[in-house]
């Protein structure tokens, strides 16, 4: 009798225990997030692409690390570097951690600017999200018609610029790697601001986004002239990349900042990040790149997805530190040029 | 054409659109009145629950809420001298004022049914300028601009009564501290002493809040009793009074709704500038510029019509170029991606429906907007006649959460606490703090568009660009009209009096 009554007490209480667990089972393991909030800091304006991108991806780190939460908080400030800053000195414990463009924060980083508390290069790296080639592009009407053009202009090519983003470092790697003079006119407010100049001819060209310049390319407002990628894109096969035209002594140049784009929307965390944090959200951003839901969600909101591993990216960060070092006096020679 | 009008108003006649616009311009009035949040962040925020239904309905609802967050940005500065958004700060001007006077409701009232004149304006004006709004867009550049800010900065004449000196000095310190932070053009930092909470400068929505409504309720914990005058025991004006305001002054409106409509257009122009630049034209041209900063009406309307309308304008970088003229309209950018459309001039053939939907959901949200509001300002108007005990308090907590809000930086609390300080002493010592707002608003654009003008036109460009020539006259003229009328006031006074004082 009294076994029976302690095997009923038993069984109610495991049937108690199982149906609060219930809620919490799924398909994240038990580990070290499980009900922890993770906070996702991105250094960009809340209504950004970036912010998307971050939106988009949080519930899916979410629901594999078994985390309650991952907030996303924006900490907006000096094209990225105030909110870089902020993680650099979180603790390593996996609970803090950011996504944004790496390219900008390595070449705000090569360039010396005084912001720049933190070393690009010893941040964890956790997965890339997507990436998209950059190109150069000209007003429609402008007497430039293609890269040629402007080796061989006898002025400088005027660059209307929002300033010192990684458009405007890399602008002037290219012009030093490929040979054409360069001038950058800082000032402008936005991109409507300096897509507008070089329209109306205040400017020749400009860098931005594949994606960006493709209502202006069709209408005729502007013109590609210069892709900065591995290959040619596929919608403009007559637009030559970087790398085609560029003098053969500086190609190692142009290899590093193609590489540097390549990291463009990334995770990473602040060095030393715990390894046990480390191993389990790269796992799982794989994984949400991976989910399906994921990807029909990114698709209707016309957020384009080319993930990448965490391992991968953290090989590629050393490859382009060892490789960007002889980019530093461009860089500096850029930043005084608007002094 | 006609068929696309109809075809845009058609596509909002669904129940999912209207109920989604309601959605929006309810949720849109809330995220409104809370300081530091404005119709930027209402958008982001609704974004990923747009997806997936109607087009018009999507784009009600995320037009709609933006829209709604004008007229609810200007409550809190009417009534408690808080900007909810840096395109509110003239509503202060004179809306404060009103309040003190027992004119809480009429100056809401005003407000109101100006946003809606406005944006009505707006919409039809713009719909009559698509043809001319790309030549005009690529004829004007920052030469131009930095006129239209030098222009701006002629409204310091006003604010300065009593002494023009301090007039000047209020406006030079609000210009060393917009020079706080990343020099836009040298990337370089100015006045940070290495702080990088200093790097990306002084907030101006925090600033804000500090100078006028942290100060407002020093002011009322030193002086007791309400915001309200001693003398003011009950509301001395209704809704209506402001709405027939609104309606009476329809030139002027007029005049403000189409600044705000090309103020939205051309790219590089906040709309800050636009409600400062709107209550300068209102000054300037009234016969009685001096009841300008104590209650005028036309200080509240102008810049609510400007803001109405500058919103339609905000849409035709989108349209005409396939460039978002904004972060609010960068926005609405990824949503034509995500339906398909291809944002630029080829809209205006394939998609003429959409644009003129667009109109549509401009003029039906502030219609809704204005009378969800005219309803509950009455009840709203009650709450200056708080007691001290009470109000300071609840203001209070409700502007340090605001300032927090506005970036997340617990620094922004201190620097609206440093600017209460600053905005007290200010008001004290009769430095006009409006001088000071006017001062930061323009700096950032005069030096940004004078480096540009000099760098792309030449040291003699004022000379050589027959526009910029023009608008400089322009600007000579009207800040010289004040005193020549004031000068002429004078001979004429002096002429009755026979020449005695």
């Amino acid at each position: 009798m009294k076994t029976t009554w302690k095997t009923a007490l038993a069984g109610a209480l495991a049937l108690v225990l199982s149906a609060v667990m219930v809620p919490f089972g799924g398909e994240a393991t038990a580990g070290m997030y499980d009900g922890k909030v993770i906070t996702l800091i991105v250094p960009n304006s809340p209504s950004g692409r970036m912010t998307r991108y971050a939106r988009l991806y949080a519930p899916y780190i979410a629901k594999y690390t078994g985390a309650k939460e991952v907030r996303v908080v924006n900490k907006k400030g000096g094209g990225g570097v105030k909110g870089t800053n902020f993680l650099w000195v979180q603790e390593p414990d996996g609970m803090t951690i950011a996504f944004t463009s790496v390219p900008t924060l390595i070449l705000a980083q090569l360039s010396g600017s005084e912001a720049v508390q933190f070393d690009a290069t010893k941040f964890v790296y956790l997965g890339r999200a997507a990436t998209e080639p950059r190109v150069m592009v000209v007003g429609g009407n402008n007497e430039i018609k293609s890269i040629q053009d402007v080796m061989s202009l006898n002025r400088p090519f005027i660059n209307p610029s929002q300033g010192t983003d990684e458009d405007f470092y890399t602008l002037a790697i290219l012009a030093d790697a490929i040979g054409f003079d360069l001038k950058i006119v800082t000032g402008y407010e936005g991109q409507a601001d300096t897509g507008v100049a070089i329209i109306k001819g205040d400017g020749d060209g400009l860098l931005t986004s594949w994606a960006y310049t493709i209502p202006m390319v069709e209408a005729g407002d502007m013109r590609p002239i210069l892709t900065i990628w591995e290959e040619r894109h596929t919608d403009y096969p007559d637009v030559p990349t970087a790398l085609e035209v560029v003098k053969a002594e500086k190609k190692d140049a142009v290899e590093a900042i193609i590489n540097m784009l390549a990291m463009h929307r990334g995770f990473f965390g602040p060095p030393n990040m715990d390894p046990t944090a480390t191993a389990e959200l790269r796992k799982a951003i794989s994984m949400a790149s991976a989910d399906p839901e994921l990807q029909a969600k990114g698709k209707e909101q016309g957020l384009i997805l080319l993930p990448s591993d965490g391992e991968t990216e953290q090989k590629r960060i050393v490859q382009i530190t060892k490789a960007s070092q002889g980019l530093k006096p461009v860089l500096k020679a850029a930043l005084d040029s608007i002094k | 054409m006609l068929e696309a009008i109809v075809g845009g108003l058609t596509m909002l006649l669904t129940p999912q659109a209207v109920l989604f616009m309601f959605i929006g311009v309810v949720y849109g009035l809330m995220v409104g009145i809370l300081p530091g949040l404005g119709g930027i962040v209402a958008m982001a925020l609704l974004l990923p629950f747009a997806y997936g239904y109607e087009t018009a309905a999507m784009l009600a609802l995320l037009l709609g809420a933006h829209i709604a967050t004008i007229w609810g940005s200007s409550v809190t500065g009417i009534l408690f001298k808080v900007p909810g958004a840096a395109k509110s700060l003239a509503l202060i001007f004179d809306g404060y004022p009103l309040t003190q006077q027992g004119h809480a409701s009429r100056a809401l009232g005003a407000s109101a049914t100006a946003a809606l004149l406005g944006g009505i304006l707006g919409a039809i004006f713009l719909a009559i300028s698509i043809p001319i709004v790309r030549p005009v867009m690529l004829f004007l550049g920052p030469p131009e601009y930095l006129m239209m800010a030098l222009w701006g900065l002629t409204i310091i004449a006003t604010f300065s009564e009593g002494s023009l000196l301090k007039g000047l000095v209020a406006a030079c310190i609000g210009v060393l501290i917009a020079f706080i932070g990343m020099d836009p053009v040298t990337a370089t930092p100015r006045f940070t002493f290495g702080s990088i909470f200093l790097l990306d400068g002084v907030s101006f929505p925090v600033a804000m809040i500090g100078l006028f409504a942290v100060a407002e309720m020093m002011k009322l914990y030193v002086k007791g009793g309400s915001i309200l005058d001693r003398d003011v025991t009950e509301e001395r004006s209704t809704v209506l009074d402001g709405v027939r305001d609104a309606i009476r002054h329809w030139w002027l409106v007029a005049r403000s709704s189409l600044l705000g409509v090309w103020i939205g257009v051309l790219p590089g122009i906040g709309a800050s500038v636009g409600g400062i630049a709107a209550y300068a034209q209102a000054v300037q041209t009234s016969k009685t510029p001096e009841r300008f900063g104590h209650g005028a009406i036309e200080g509240v309307i102008a810049p609510d019509a400007t803001v109405g309308a500058n919103e339609g304008g905000g849409l035709m970088p989108t349209l005409a170029f396939g460039i978002p003229g904004g972060e609010s309209m960068a926005i609405l950018l990824i949503a034509f991606v995500t339906m398909g459309v291809t944002p630029g001039p080829q809209m205006m053939t394939n998609h003429l429906d959409l644009v003129f939907a667009m109109m549509w959901i401009i003029v039906l949200a502030n219609g809704m907007t204005t009378l969800i509001g005219l309803g509950i300002s009455p009840y709203l108007a009650r709450l200056p006649a708080m007691n001290a005990n009470i109000m300071v308090p609840l203001v209070l907590s409700v502007c340090f959460i605001g300032a927090f809000a506005t970036r997340g930086d617990i620094e922004d609390v201190i620097v609206a606490a440093i600017f209460g300080g600053i905005g007290y002493i200010m008001e004290k010592y009769n430095y006009s703090r409006a001088n000071l707002v006017i001062g930061m608003v323009l700096a950032e654009m005069i030096e940004r568009n004078l480096h540009i003008s000099l760098t792309l036109h030449g040291d003699w460009f004022l000379f050589t660009r027959p526009i910029t020539l023009t608008m400089f006259i322009f600007v000579i003229f009207t800040t010289a009209l004040p005193f020549y009328r004031n000068w002429r006031r004078g001979r004429m006074v002096a002429a009755s009096t026979g020449g005695r004082p």
